[in-house]
């Protein structure tokens, strides 16, 4: 029993990056209605990036600041780059095309930073706190992980729905046509979603870097949990993807703890399997059929 | 008020509309009556800046607004009610209603609100529930009210007929018809359903295959039997 205990705890902190990764695909579900495989991929990179400004100014508020801009503009770069002259033919292809982005930027981090894996230190311990005589598997760094992924989605949730800004980017994914009759700038909406889903996806892997270390792949165990999670969350709900991505993270310390950590991924994938076979427009959606 | 010359549309090799020219002037209805693709819709679309015509000019008060985009379209004063799902069924009869509005100051915006209220009362009423909870009726409400967020001076409405009970459709569309007179607003009606829409509108305009057959008076065209046996099948 204290082992139960202690695994779901354990697993929490890693839901929540797991939560704002999924977080990321759904925003750019919303904007674009496809899915961005290269999220990991951006997250990573800006996560490099996040390691040289610590590295330089030791200040993990910088680095994480930076991280976020960087992953605003990597958003909007990608979006005008490689999925806009693609989508406007080819909706698959532009999927498809967001694999190579992901790709060019593995590469990319390949040769800028080495392919070595490298430590990024939490601002905070990372040890178990000890409390009664007992030390819990949580630490100080897995309580501000929570903490920082609940203040995002509390925002996130606000801006949705009481911003007119939410209205227009809810309303051009829900109906664009009638959102441009409405006079909203759809282009701009799915844009500024591409770089919302971006700085969301910063911010959950440089939460995520000290206890993953980051090389160019080490994100890339995380795609399969956020989508996984993303997907039986209904992929256009906010609320979705963070409950099952909590969920997903609890499931994998459980996995984990009583088997191998090597489980983990075959569980979320027949979780996944799961889901789409028994219900497959997803938990929280209240949509209908959708492609993925 | 509007005032199309020769516009052509097609899509593809098929010609949607031949050559149109129309006035529609404020303070009345002016109605497009016509079957099934006539390229009633195709009009619509076109005003509105979602279809790109391939010849012909649009003005609306005297200036030009071929070739601009919906969203800018709106802003200068027309506003296009869509034929059948126009409202937002996932958002709230009163987010649908703002995003109406959403480019306009903050009170002007309020200021439609409560004119869109009195119009429609049942919106007021209903302004928290979801969109897909209202009856077919009160959606159409909800979709004109939207349009008239923006506080337009051209009112396109296409097909509000559809699918909806004919008591039902009178009535909003006499509504409509007062609107247009009290507001000066230009209606321009799109129907299948000729009946209705030339009891409310003052000119009628009888469209097939693209093409006008025939405009003048609304009473005229209704009572040209001729004319409705061959175009309209009643």
């Amino acid at each position: 029993m204290t082992n139960f205990i202690d695994y779901i705890l354990g697993g929490f902190s890693n839901g929540a990056v797991i939560a704002l990764m999924a977080l990321a695909l759904v925003l750019v579900w919303r904007s674009t209605r496809m899915v961005n495989f290269a999220q990991v991929g951006q997250a990573m990179f800006t996560s490099y990036i996040a390691l040289t400004v610590q590295q330089s100014t030791g200040n993990w508020l910088l680095a994480l600041t930076v991280a976020i801009g960087a992953g605003v503009l990597l958003g909007i770069v990608v979006f005008f780059l490689v999925i806009r002259p693609v989508k406007n033919s080819d909706t698959t292809g532009a999927i498809i095309a967001t694999f190579g982005v992901l790709i060019a930027l593995q590469a990319g981090a390949g040769m800028i930073w080495g392919g070595d894996p490298q430590g990024f230190v939490p601002p905070v311990s990372s040890s178990g706190l000890e409390i009664g005589g007992r030390v819990w598997p949580i630490s100080l760094y897995d309580i501000l992980v929570l903490a920082v992924t609940f203040a995002l989605v509390i925002g996130l949730t606000l801006l949705f729905t009481k911003t007119s800004l939410g209205l227009s980017m809810r309303a051009s994914a829900f109906n664009p046509e009638v959102a441009r009759l409405s006079g909203v700038r759809v282009n701009r909406m799915l844009i500024t979603g591409w770089a919302i889903a971006g700085a969301t996806g910063a911010v959950g892997g440089v939460l995520i870097a000290p206890s993953a270390s980051i090389s160019p792949n080490s994100f890339d165990i995380l795609l399969v949990f956020a989508f996984t999670a993303a997907v039986i969350g209904g992929l256009d709900s906010l609320i979705g993807a963070v409950t099952f991505g909590i969920g997903t993270g609890l499931v994998i310390s459980l996995v984990s703890g009583y088997s191998d950590s090597g489980n983990a991924p075959i569980v979320a994938l027949i979780l996944l399997a799961l889901n789409l076979l028994l219900k497959p427009d997803g938990v929280f959606s209240h949509h209908g059929s959708r492609s993925v | 008020m509007l005032e199309i010359q020769n516009l052509s549309v097609s899509y593809g090799a098929v010609q949607a509309l031949k050559s149109m020219t129309l006035n529609v002037p404020r303070g009345e209805v002016t109605a497009v009556i016509g079957a099934n693709g006539a390229g009633k819709s195709t009009l619509m679309r076109t005003l509105a800046g979602l279809v790109k015509p391939q010849s012909g000019e649009v003005t609306f008060d005297g200036k030009p607004i071929n070739g601009l985009k919906p969203e800018d379209i709106v802003r200068m004063g027309i506003a296009l009610v869509p034929e059948g799902r126009s409202t937002i069924p996932e958002l709230s009869v009163e987010e649908n209603l703002r995003l109406g509005g959403l480019w306009r100051k903050k009170d002007e915006r309020t200021a439609a609100k409560q004119r869109v209220f009195r119009l429609f009362p049942i919106l007021e009423e209903r302004q928290n529930l979801r969109a897909d909870t209202l009856s077919g009726g009160e959606r159409q409400q909800l979709a004109i009210g939207r349009a008239l967020m923006s506080d337009p001076k051209c009112l396109l409405l296409d097909e509000p007929s559809l699918g909806l009970a004919p008591m039902i459709v009178t009535q909003i569309l006499e509504l409509v018809s007062q609107l247009a007179k009290e507001s000066d607003i230009a209606v321009l009606l799109v129907e299948q359903n000729a009946v209705t829409a030339l009891r409310v509108a003052t000119t009628g305009v009888v469209l097939n295959l693209g093409e006008v057959v025939k405009s003048g008076p609304a009473a005229e065209i209704s009572s040209d039997e001729e004319l409705r046996h061959a175009y309209l099948g009643y």
